[in-house]
């Protein structure tokens, strides 16, 4: 069988992490073609319910990508983010889902290739992790199909 | 994008509280209403604690003026009627089905397919109905945990000795459902239990045949915060209490003040009672149609609430020190719906909430230990 090829949806603030993506990729760095970026004003800009609703549509895994402390273009949005991810990531079990899943990254604009590092070693991670959702039948049904499931047995 | 957003029924202006019962034809200009005569509404239980049937009694004297104008086919709570006498009507006799309760056993979707087939609206009322309510917090154990912890091991479902078998109690299903995951529901009227100025605004509403769109929430789309008293000033959150940590202050904000009031993320139409009574605010009435799901969503709002101190590395710590003091997500921030936004267990068991799904029937203390939530 060919090799779990985990999807992740990356939120990258256009300021640092998103411009430190387009260098990886005008450099001409090699890293695995599993994220589809999304760009966003600040990594604070990202809501939790974002965050899971990739998750629920189907992404292994979320990369929240933001400047590093200090270096936020709006002061605080990635110490906002920061506090965001811990509390999410404290009930994502609780909705069913492996807190690995969601990482929260600091890339500089300059740091093409860190970002490239980054998402290398999260597909890794979510490569062992597994498909989400693996592992119980019943975690794609929509919640029409699932309550017939109930009321069948 | 939900019909609530916009069809708000007339008479009810969202800037105001809770529209108190009117008697529409006694002082409208048009007396007639949809109905030739009295309509005939059904009242229902199914997993419910009986205080929606109670709830009734709210809207004080209106009562005796809303029952006038109704005729009565089917209440348990209030009469003795038999699930033959409700077989024997026609379909779509009732004109209203208002139902309460979570539904949890074989025999509680029997009987609203029934009342489904035999009324032109059913409508869920209260939380129960509408997200699951407080019975469906249930669904954190499995149902073998659930009947292994209550009736100890080697339990068996069957009549009672000697009895016939069709005296055997109706089995329980897997898990709680709200009521829209069994029956097509038209309206609902929220709350645990539904506020009498929304009990009111339904009863205006369906007698008067103003209806809004089938869908609506019988609540405002707003926040409650919109229409508490209490004053918000600082916006920041330096520690985070239980509310029988804490004698509240009477005028600020509880959320303010540490306390975990869902009223951000909640439906107004209760006029804040909760905050009016120093009590925070548990998001009975459901999320917001922007909220969406009210734990996410919360959880979004203490995020930017947080400091200690100045923010920076190395305010970290100590910032996660404050976070950590939020306990019990689940009943916290999902106490009205955990069938409604948590799925299923065997993910949460996969996820680690609760290790390796247990033996059945039953550890002697089930779930425990997962209410200290995942790491981070
Ligand atoms: S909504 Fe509240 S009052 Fe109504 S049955 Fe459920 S728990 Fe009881
Ligand atoms: S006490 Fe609760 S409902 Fe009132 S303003 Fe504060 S957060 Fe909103
Ligand atoms: S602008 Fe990059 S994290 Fe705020």
């Amino acid at each position: 069988m060919a090799e779990f090829e985990p999807k992740i949806v990356a939120f990258l603030c256009r300021w640092c992490a998103y411009a430190g993506a387009d260098l990886a990729g005008t450099s001409r760095l090699k890293y695995p073609p599993n994220v589809v970026p999304i760009r966003v004003p600040c990594s604070g800009r990202v809501e939790p319910a974002w965050v899971v609703d990739a998750l629920r549509q189907g992404a292994d895994g979320v990369l929240i990508g933001g400047c590093h402390p200090g270096d936020c273009h709006y002061v605080s949005g990635n110490y906002k983010a920061r506090r965001r991810v811990y509390l999410l990531k404290k009930i994502l079990p609780e909705l069913g889902i492996e807190p690995d899943r969601v990482r929260l990254e600091w890339v500089s604009a300059s740091e093409g290739k860190r970002f490239a590092e980054v998402v290398a070693d999260f597909v890794a991670e979510l490569r062992a992790l597994g498909p989400i959702g693996a592992g119980s039948d019943a975690s794609r049904v929509t919640r029409d199909e699932e309550s017939t499931a109930l009321r069948g047995g | 994008m939900r019909a609530e957003d916009e069809a708000r029924p007339k008479g009810s202006p969202d800037s105001m509280g809770p529209t108190p019962y009117v008697a529409r034809h006694e002082n409208s200009a048009s007396p007639v209403t949809r109905h030739a005569s009295r309509p005939k509404i059904a009242v229902y239980w199914t997993g419910s604690c009986g205080g929606c049937d109670v709830s009734f009694l709210e809207v004080g004297e209106a009562i005796v003026d809303i029952l006038s104008q109704v005729e009565i086919v089917f209440w348990p709570a209030l009469a003795d009627p038999k699930r033959e006498d409700l077989e024997a009507m026609p379909p779509g006799s009732i004109d209203v089905a208002l139902i309460n309760g979570t539904i949890r056993t074989e025999e509680n979707v029997e009987m609203v397919e029934l009342l489904r087939e035999k009324a032109k609206l059913v409508v869920a009322y209260g939380a129960c109905a509408h997200l699951g309510g407080v019975p469906s917090l249930a669904n954190l154990s499995t149902r073998e945990e659930i009947l292994g912890e209550v009736l100890g091991e080697g339990w068996r479902r069957g009549p009672p000795p000697g009895g016939p078998e069709e005296d055997a109690p109706p089995d329980l299903l897997p898990r709680a459902l709200p009521l829209s995951q069994v029956v097509r529901v038209d309206y609902t009227v929220p709350g645990c239990p539904p506020p009498a100025g929304l009990i009111g605004e339904f009863f205006n509403a369906f007698l008067s045949g103003e209806m809004p769109e089938p869908g609506y929430v019988f609540a405002k789309a707003k926040a409650l915060c919109e229409e508490c008293p209490r004053t918000r000033e600082e916006r920041v959150l330096k520690r985070i209490v239980r509310p029988h940590e804490l004698l509240p202050d009477p005028e600020e904000c509880l959320l303010d003040q540490g306390l975990i009031c869902l009223g951000p993320v909640t439906r107004g139409g209760c006029n804040a009672a909760c905050p009016q009574a120093g009590m925070p605010c548990t998001g009975c009435l459901g999320p917001t149609p922007k909220a969406g799901d009210p734990g996410l969503a919360m959880i979004s709002a203490l995020a930017s609430l947080v400091r200690a101190g100045e923010e920076g590395e190395e305010a970290i710590p100590k910032e996660d020190e404050i976070l950590d003091q939020l306990v019990d997500l689940i009943g916290t921030l999902y106490k009205y719906g955990v069938p409604t936004f948590c799925p299923l267990s065997p993910e949460r068991e996969r996820a680690g909430v609760r290790g390796k799904a247990s033996p059945s029937p039953v550890p002697s203390q089930p779930g425990r230990g997962r209410r200290k939530g995942g790491a981070a």
